[in-house]
């Protein structure tokens, strides 16, 4: 039994355990060892494994063997998985099955999900990344469907996504097999781009169909922002952080290692001008800018995340596609910075929830005195999110931007800058309506969160700022996961890159910011630190007298000066497109219903019939 | 309002500063004032027809803001308090609000003969006549209403007072607030009360005298229901992080 076996074992008790032992206090700090026992495991072991076991399916091996790539995102996994457990364990489980949820349930689904993506991640050939594919789609909605009524409806949006892609999916299985003869990555690897191109581009439409439903890119995002904001608080943190990189690592996996990139830039639209490698570089943009710009229109702490979910997977995306050393690994380290602040912005919405009841924008405020840890939370986290130093989601985009100006793609940088102009407006409008301005006075004795919910949320900021003053942590499984991947290398350093084209070190960057702290800290303390401190009733309203039944914090309609520039933009083009898509369907399936069961059963049978027997013997 | 001399048409003149004969020796606070006549934010409380010369005044044809002087939206950051025409009882306890909220040192001008002496309205039962009895005013530009050309002229005058040092009549709101508050108790009745804590604020300024506290104070203080900020609370337990009262 080597690493792998132990790992996967591991992650196979676990879904077990917890619908056995889920509604035990302890079970959380059980499950919480043995995904760090895991995750040292995992970062200790030697690659690539495969693992020991091995399935026979229609004369096929199915086996398992996991290399840099898939342990890069495996790690991630791991550790959200980690820091959902144990806030699950604490008083927000308990108010969880307080309210009717079962514990043992949240906790199977997550373990569930943690087992689906292990075995997704470390597939060998295509059958076994079909199954954990369906593994993953499926534990994913189990952990959508355990919110409530809202959760299960929009979960079910997502089965006929989930269900269109496998699909595609499989139909690309089965064209591969078909015209390649053998369904092993690594061998595979040698023959796909052998393919000519127009069998070269049916697969590429039907894997790419398949995994950008996952991933939610455009036009295939709409079911996943109310699938991940609705879910249960850890569940969505961890389905917001990782599940949706799913297909984000088969994206890559199939356009990097199977197609090359270089194939794929032979499909070409118009000749020596548009290819296909364009159209995903310009899909990944707007689905940077779009629903970024909606995530703005949200009111709802949760959804805003859940949309920026979606936005940021387009710089990872976009990364991925320019393929060069630089703008991959941007592409690559921003997965794993944004899944540490993402997961630690959704504990904190949901840590206020947890004290206010809500995460409606419009009836928070002011949460900053009584909720201090929390609020830093927010902050390194929505620093993060806007792409800012000191915190690492600066780093992983600075490297997307460069190797794009690099590449000479001006028009998609000023997509991906819009896209962070977008993402800095409406984090700004998370964190004031929630923690700065009046605080209600129906809010004026909660407390701050406890220490299960604040522990994991800070030591995934702290996470993300360490490796956002020193990205070379973060950098070294980079650039394992690009050379197993087939990429040019990124050179780095601990702080940051280093190239003859000019350096990053973000040590610098982050030491001078600290500095410029530093002497305003000066400036302020050496002329007496005086400051004085007056109730939020003693301001300034034109005049008038304040009162705590006054509400004079401005939440509602936020950039009403810049929605009325860029509001009729908003034309819920893709929620009209789902609908015809979904209308055509329903009538194709009446008319269908109509012609074999309504309209003269004998003929339609013997039309059928008749048919399929010609056909038959036509073969 | 029976003396006119009690208006403070020409601010008294300040003391000699104390160098000892060193030219030298009040450089910085010399350079402080000067830095801070030279960048005047005003909040214009536009209460009456005084109002209606500010926007000549302000935009191109005037131009205020090559003198440095520019309007401010929130009291907090301002340095004058520009009231513009009569004061009704129901107003003046707004500008009393806004004046207190506005950090020192602070500047206030009445604009119109209104502020003066109430003006045409001097007859009226509801209409605050001398606006120094409520605050001290730096600066009177009197006329029904001044042209910009006045009002320009008197903000420069106020401008070379700060800086001269002759124009801090902010301390005396501090050292003498018990007859401000007298007065204002007066018009307003004895329940008079803005959240500022204007005896805390005295000490915190190092402008507290014999005179701050007296008996419209301690009326004060009985029904006085004080507005203590919130502080920081990690509310585990009894631990509380910092943050001055």
């Amino acid at each position: 039994m080597n690493a792998l076996d132990i790992l996967l074992a591991l992650s196979a008790l676990m879904p077990p355990a917890a619908l056995l032992f889920g509604r035990w206090r302890g079970y959380a700090w059980l499950a919480g060892m043995v995904l760090t026992g895991q995750i040292i495991l995992l970062a200790g072991c030697d690659l690539p494994l495969a693992a020991g076991m091995n399935l026979e399916i229609f004369g096929r091996s199915v086996g398992w063997r996991l290399d840099a790539f898939g342990r890069f995102f495996a790690l991630i996994t791991l550790g959200v998985a980690l820091a959902s457990t144990v806030y699950m364990g604490g008083e927000w489980g308990e108010r969880h099955a307080a309210g009717g949820h079962s514990p043992r349930w949240l906790h199977g689904a997550l373990a569930g999900n943690v087992l689906a993506m292990l075995l997704l991640l470390s597939s060998q050939d295509l059958i076994a990344f079909f199954i954990g594919w369906e593994l993953t789609s499926w534990a994913g909605f189990l952990l959508m469907a355990q919110g409530g009524e809202k959760a299960l409806r929009a979960a079910l949006r997502y089965v006929p996504y989930a269900m269109s892609g496998a699909m595609a999916v499989l139909g690309g299985l089965a064209l591969t097999l078909a015209w390649t003869g053998t369904l092993d990555l690594a061998a595979l690897t040698g023959i796909m781009p052998t393919l000519d191109n127009t069998k070269l581009a049916l697969l590429l439409a039907l894997f790419g169909m398949g995994f950008s439903i996952k991933m939610g890119l455009l036009p295939f995002h709409l079911w996943q922002a109310p699938a991940y904001a609705e879910a249960a608080g850890a569940g969505t943190a961890f389905l917001g952080a990782i599940s949706a990189r799913m297909g984000l690592f088969a994206l890559a996996l199939l356009l990097v290692k199977l197609m090359t990139l270089t194939r794929v830039a032979d499909l070409a639209f118009i000749e020596g001008l548009f290819t296909a490698r364009d159209l995903l570089a310009w899909v990944a943009a707007l689905t940077i800018v779009l629903p970024t710009f909606t995530a703005l229109k949200q009111n709802d702490a949760r959804y805003l995340l859940a949309w920026h979910g979606i936005g940021q997977g387009g710089y990872m995306l976009l990364g991925i596609v320019i393929g060069d050393a630089t703008g991959s690994a941007g592409g690559l380290l921003h997965v794993f910075n944004y899944a540490t602040y993402q997961a630690a912005l959704v504990l904190a919405v949901f840590a206020v929830m947890h004290r206010t009841g809500t995460a409606d924008l419009n009836s928070l405020g002011g949460l900053v005195t009584r909720m201090p840890l929390t609020f830093l939370v927010m902050l390194l986290g929505i620093i993060g999110l806007a792409g800012l130093p000191p915190m690492n989601g600066f780093v992983s985009k600075w490297l997307v931007y460069r190797s794009l100006m690099l590449d000479g793609r001006p028009l998609l940088f000023l997509m991906t800058v819009i896209g962070t102009l977008g993402t800095i407006l409406s984090v700004y409008k998370l964190i004031h309506n929630t923690f700065l301005g009046q605080l209600r006075a129906e809010h004026e004795q909660i407390r701050e969160a406890p220490w299960s919910m604040t522990l994991p949320m800070l030591a995934l900021v702290i996470l993300a700022f360490v490796t956002g003053a020193a990205p070379g942590l973060a950098l070294s499984w980079v650039a394992e996961a690009q050379a197993a991947l087939g990429l040019p290398v990124l050179a780095y350093t601990l702080g940051g890159i280093e190239s003859p084209r000019g350096n990053l070190d973000m040590l610098w960057i982050v030491g001078v910011l600290f500095a410029g702290f530093g002497i305003g800290a000066l400036l302020f303390y050496g002329a007496g630190g005086r400051s004085k401190r007056v109730h939020q009733l003693d301001n300034y309203a034109g005049g008038h007298f304040l009162s705590a039944d006054v509400r004079y914090h401005y939440s509602d309609h936020f950039y009403a000066g810049l929605m009325h520039r860029i509001g009729p933009f908003y034309r819920s083009s893709f929620t009209r497109l789902e609908s015809a898509v979904a209308a055509a369907t329903d009538l194709a399936a009446s008319l269908m219903q109509v012609w074999y069961r309504q309209t003269v059963p004998a003929l339609t049978l013997l039309v059928a019939a008749v048919l399929g027997l010609s056909w038959m013997i036509w073969k | 309002m029976s003396t006119l001399q009690s208006i403070p048409v020409v601010a008294p003149p300040a003391e000699e500063p104390s160098g000892g004969g060193n030219l030298l020796a009040n450089v910085f606070d010399e350079l402080l004032a000067f830095c801070r006549s030279r960048s005047l934010f005003m909040l214009h409380y536009c209460t009456g027809c005084g109002a209606i010369e500010l926007p000549p005044a302000m935009t191109s044809r005037f131009d205020m803001e090559r003198l440095g002087i520019q309007p401010m939206v929130t009291p907090r950051q301002a340095d004058i308090l520009l009231v513009t025409g009569y004061v009704s009882t129901k107003t003046l306890k707004r500008i009393i609000l806004t004046y207190e909220q506005m950090n020192s040192p602070k500047y206030v001008i009445g604009i119109c003969s209104c502020t003066v002496n109430g003006g045409m309205y001097w007859q009226s039962y509801a209409t605050a006549k001398k606006l120094s009895d409520y605050m001290p005013v730096d600066m009177y530009i009197a006329g029904c209403m001044p042209r910009p050309e006045a009002v320009i002229s008197g903000l420069r005058e106020l401008m070379e007072n700060i800086r001269a040092g002759r124009s801090d009549n902010w301390r005396d709101y501090y050292q003498r607030y018990d007859h401000y508050l007298g007065n204002q108790q007066r018009l307003f009745g004895e329940h008079w009360q803005t959240p500022t804590d204007v005896i805390g604020e005295a000490r915190h300024y190092g402008q507290f005298g014999p005179e701050t506290l007296g008996e419209h104070t301690a009326l004060l203080e009985r029904h006085q229901t004080p507005l203590l900020p919130f502080e920081m609370r990690l509310g585990l337990g009894d631990v509380s992080k910092g943050g001055k009262s």
